[in-house]
């Protein structure tokens, strides 16, 4: 078995902010010196590539290729340490080993795949198959918000699920559904994430309560930012922005999956 | 003339057409044989002595006694979630994940979409 890790991110809802800090956090495990791999699985609503500076002219073979057995899972891959570097924080990714998955951003091609479904073994095989042929240390999933295939599948082969949640009583809810489940699925290492936390309320006491209500450990309580939307996803923020305070939470939960063995 | 990997290979591919396990009827079966599709999720294929010796790799309590672990492969391999070929020693497993199905919408709604989606 490759001894890279899947680190996934999910949340039950939208909304989140999970492919931000699925950009994020997969920046910062790579200015480590980490080799990093990301992978959209969101193919019905995909989007993480805009944080990485790609748009449709940019972008080459996608998951959608691979599913269809157009390609193979390495000509999916997009380096961004050379292609990408291109805006005042991705330029700090120069040189890294850093490479997208991205899903197709076509119609058409979504729309495929919604119609004809696919094959969830080869899905997984591209997983396997991305760990291996990059070498990478993580490999981290954003998936869809909620459950379907491609998130279960995601939880069950993880070796790190995040899942990030709002303070917010509809996000208490579904997150309570998704920790039951990645139990069920033994998922060896479960971090949870508090997002878009209002500034006024104590960073230390929402920390608590999450880890007493889903017995699990907080990773970081990152606070809710209208700068980071200023960012409006055309840059990695933490990169652009490092010394805010949401950047340097966000540093605490990749220092965190750093962390587990 | 295709050979022998091929032959094997188209084998483990009608095989795979037949049903399958989804990541949510993972979350029901008994510990042991979770810990062995989760193995076999991540790596996709092994041979029996291969996968003897990843059993024996896992930390004490963790490990499947030999007799426990012939059984539960015999259960996953009926149910059709691990594919077998060969067998004893020389046995490879596979693992088999249900395709994901496509959408119910009356094909005409798709048909439009797509003549929308081309102009």
């Amino acid at each position: 078995m490759s001894k890279g890790k899947i680190v996934s991110i999910h949340s039950f809802r939208g909304g989140t902010g999970k492919s931000n800090t699925t950009a994020n956090l997969a920046a910062q495990v790579a200015l480590a010196g980490k080799r990093v791999g990301v992978v959209d699985t969101d193919i019905q609503s995909p989007g993480i590539h805009v944080l990485f500076g790609l748009d449709e002219n940019k972008m080459g073979k996608t998951l959608n290729d691979f599913l269809h057995g157009k390609c193979t899972i390495g000509e999916v891959a997009f380096n961004i340490g050379e292609k990408a570097a291109d805006a005042d924080g991705r330029a700090k990714l120069s040189g890294m080993n850093l490479w997208l998955f991205p899903s197709s951003i076509r119609g058409r091609e979504i729309s495929q795949i919604l119609r004809e479904g696919y094959d969830v073994n080869l899905l997984n095989q591209g997983f396997q198959g991305m760990l291996k042929e990059l070498d990478l240390d993580y490999l981290f999933i954003d998936t869809h918000p909620g459950l379907n295939e491609e998130t279960l599948l995601s939880i069950a082969i993880s070796d790190i699920l995040v899942i990030i949640l709002r303070p917010d009583d509809q996000d208490f809810q579904g997150t309570a559904v998704t920790v039951d489940i990645a139990r069920s699925l033994d998922v060896p290492n479960l971090l949870l994430m508090v997002n878009k936390a209002l500034p006024k309320y104590n960073a230390a006491d929402i920390k608590q309560t999450v880890e007493e209500n889903f017995k699990a450990s907080v990773a970081g309580v990152l606070p809710l930012s209208f700068d980071m939307a200023e960012n409006a996803s055309q840059d990695i923020f933490s990169l652009r922005f490092p010394d805010h305070e949401w950047s340097k939470a966000l540093r605490g939960v990749s220092q965190s999956i750093l962390e587990i063995k | 003339m295709p050979g022998i990997f091929d032959r094997l290979q188209k084998e483990i591919e009608n095989k795979q057409g037949e049903g399958g396990i989804t990541a949510l009827d993972l979350a029901d079966l008994p510990p042991t044989l979770r810990k062995i599709m989760r193995l076999m999720l991540r790596e996709l294929q092994l041979g029996y002595p291969e996968m003897t010796d990843a059993i024996a790799s896992l930390p004490d309590a963790e490990r499947i006694p030999s007799k426990e672990l012939d059984e539960s492969l015999d259960v996953l391999t009926r149910q059709g979630w691990l594919i077998r070929i060969g067998e004893g020693l020389k046995a490879i497993y596979k693992v088999n994940l249900r395709r994901k199905s496509g959408s119910n919408l009356a094909g005409g709604i798709w048909g439009t979409l797509d003549e929308k989606l081309k102009k």
